[in-house]
């Protein structure tokens, strides 16, 4: 049992999906997290002992790319290894046998398509256990409101790779924080800065998808 | 660039010492229509208030090289537009492509372009053509070819993601994207060298290689960039404002010999990774500092920063990046002068 989840937590950190992916090349025709989750859950390991398994493969994959060991490449593959993952566990969250550690709201500010950012975080963000609302790109700040009223207890993030785009995210931080001002605000993209963000107002800054789970766990901005 | 700066700009990178060193930014929309208070839409789509902005640009800050100069684009929908990306242009904001390619079997139809009639290249040189005479009268000449990058465009055809994800799962149809691309762009590059005489460089603007390991940056970026390098032209630009250290130690490879990065990187450092055979273009932060503190701060930061080079030799001083939205005028006298006061 414990071999089988730990091999899951491995797929996840190598961005193995499923039998047929060919990344990596060196567990080519190998089950992937997709295969293994399915049969974990079918002999009986807990939802809750894969989703821990999954949490460690994404810490460890995070942490080479905060060394420098592996790039967003690698990260997407590990987030795609993480949603087939999901896509098992889906039920469980539902029926509140695994419960999530709370909402994340994320989007792209208006003007702006750039989806990287704003996935990877999001990828990363479920991986540890949040429930994610991706709003996708080129987000309006009435399409953020109606979010947060949806999930009055979300958390937002906010993503920009623009430097133009950075006018809408602060236009965005403010239209959040005079209607829902208990709502923790977190802003990241290459033309940030903890100084641009703490002048937007918002509650905090994350230049990794690991600075981004981090604030959330942390309760931060509550 | 005049026949000077561009003298100038050609023995820097030979290894020629100025004193004062010589000072370089990257200069286009939208800091450019801002600072000449037109929206961004009338500098696109106005040939002659984008001559007057560059003309009024170039002679204000005559100590200063325009990197290219006279640089005639659409935003990030100039490449893409050819593939037939449709492009939203707000009156006043940064116009962006959308993807045209769906699915990676999209990749296999996808045609590759004439730079000649398609999208909106035909109005890019056709702006030049019209301003050329404007241009040479103030003493400039068009000295680039420009063009965004290959893996840059493929993001915008495609997506940043899942380009990023297409490398590794199916890097064959990932290479075959690149390779189109970079055929288009050789035949946009040569386009423009045989429609400008005057031109003696490229300039290419891709900043997607800094997202990429050493692996693939060696499969997806080093033999196209070579390929689009391997020309006579005495400069040969890259911009890249993203990470860098992977890429750096390649720029000699690739054939680059100016190169301009983001601020995360000491230029002391990139010396190092570069083997100082590059000529630097950087790197003051560019909204913090150029475009977000007073021309005392400017000033200050500029002269640490000259004052910090180990080795001033293949230096353009220069923010990191291209000019951010906003920088006042008096920033940038700051930025001069500060340089000018930091002689060896």
């Amino acid at each position: 049992m414990e071999v089988a989840v730990r091999k899951i937590g491995e797929c996840i950190e190598r961005g193995k999906v499923n039998r047929t992916s060919p990344y990596p090349r060196d567990m080519l025709g190998q089950d992937g997290s997709d295969e293994l989750t399915r049969q974990a859950l079918d002999s009986g390991i807990t939802a809750e002992a894969i989703l821990q398994a999954c949490n460690e493969g994404m810490k460890r994959i995070g942490d080479k790319f905060g060394r420098n060991e592996v790039f967003v490449p690698e990260l997407l593959m590990a987030a795609k290894a993480m949603n087939a993952v999901m896509s098992h566990l889906k039920p469980y969250f539902q029926t509140g046998v695994v419960k999530t550690k709370g909402k994340f709201v994320i989007g792209t500010v208006a003007g702006d398509l750039h989806d990287i950012g704003k996935n990877l975080v999001a990828m990363v963000v479920e991986g540890n256990g949040w429930e994610v609302v991706d709003l996708g790109v080129d987000v309006k700040t009435v399409k953020f409101l109606e979010a947060v009223n949806e999930n009055p207890d979300c958390r937002v993030g906010l993503s920009a790779l623009l430097t133009t785009t950075m006018l809408n995210m602060s236009k965005t931080v403010m239209g959040i924080k005079s209607r829902f001002p208990t709502t923790p605000v977190i802003v990241g993209g290459a033309p940030l800065t903890q100084k641009v963000a703490d002048e937007m107002g918002a509650d905090g800054y994350a230049p990794t998808p690991q600075g981004a789970v981090a604030f959330l766990d942390r309760g931060a901005g509550r | 660039m005049t026949e000077e700066q561009w003298d100038i700009l050609k023995r820097t990178i030979n290894g020629e010492l100025f004193d004062p060193l010589p000072v370089g930014f990257i200069m286009d929309s939208p800091w450019l229509p801002n600072w000449y208070g037109v929206r961004i839409i009338d500098y696109f789509s106005n040939d002659a208030i984008w001559l007057s902005a560059n003309l009024k640009a170039i002679s204000e800050f005559h100590d200063a090289m325009f990197l290219p100069g006279f640089w005639s684009e659409f935003g990030m929908c100039t490449e893409p537009s050819a593939f037939g990306a449709r492009g939203t242009f707000p009156p006043d904001e940064f116009p962006f492509a959308h993807k045209v390619i769906r699915s990676p079997e999209d990749i296999d139809d996808l045609p590759i372009p004439d730079p000649a009639t398609d999208g909106l290249l035909p109005f890019v040189l056709n702006r030049l053509r019209i301003a050329r005479q404007g241009i040479e009268g103030a003493g400039h000449k068009i000295r680039f070819a420009v063009a965004r990058g290959p893996l840059n465009i493929a993001s915008y055809l495609m997506g940043a993601t899942e380009f990023l994800t297409l490398m590794m799962t199916d890097p064959d149809r990932a290479a075959a994207l690149i390779k189109k691309i970079t055929t288009f762009l050789k035949d946009w590059l040569r386009l423009q060298m045989e429609t400008f005489p005057s031109i003696d460089g490229i300039f290419l603007l891709d900043d997607l290689i800094g997202f990429i390991g050493v692996e693939e940056f060696r499969t997806f970026a080093l033999p196209y960039f070579k390929e689009l390098f391997d020309s006579g032209v005495s400069v040969k630009f890259l911009h890249n404002d993203a990470p860098c250290k992977v890429s750096a130690p390649f720029l000699p490879e690739m054939g680059v010999n100016l190169f301009n990065m983001g601020f995360d990187v000491s230029l002391n450092e990139l010396k190092e990774l570069t083997e100082g055979k590059v000529t630097l273009v950087g790197n003051i932060p560019p909204r913090d500092v150029l475009a977000s503190a007073s021309p005392e701060e400017v000033f200050e930061k500029t002269k640490e920063l000259v004052a910090a080079l180990r080795d001033r030799a293949r230096v353009v001083v220069s923010c990191g990046g291209g000019m951010p939205p906003g920088v006042r005028t008096e920033n940038i006298i700051a930025f001069v002068d500060a340089v000018k006061a930091s002689l060896d």
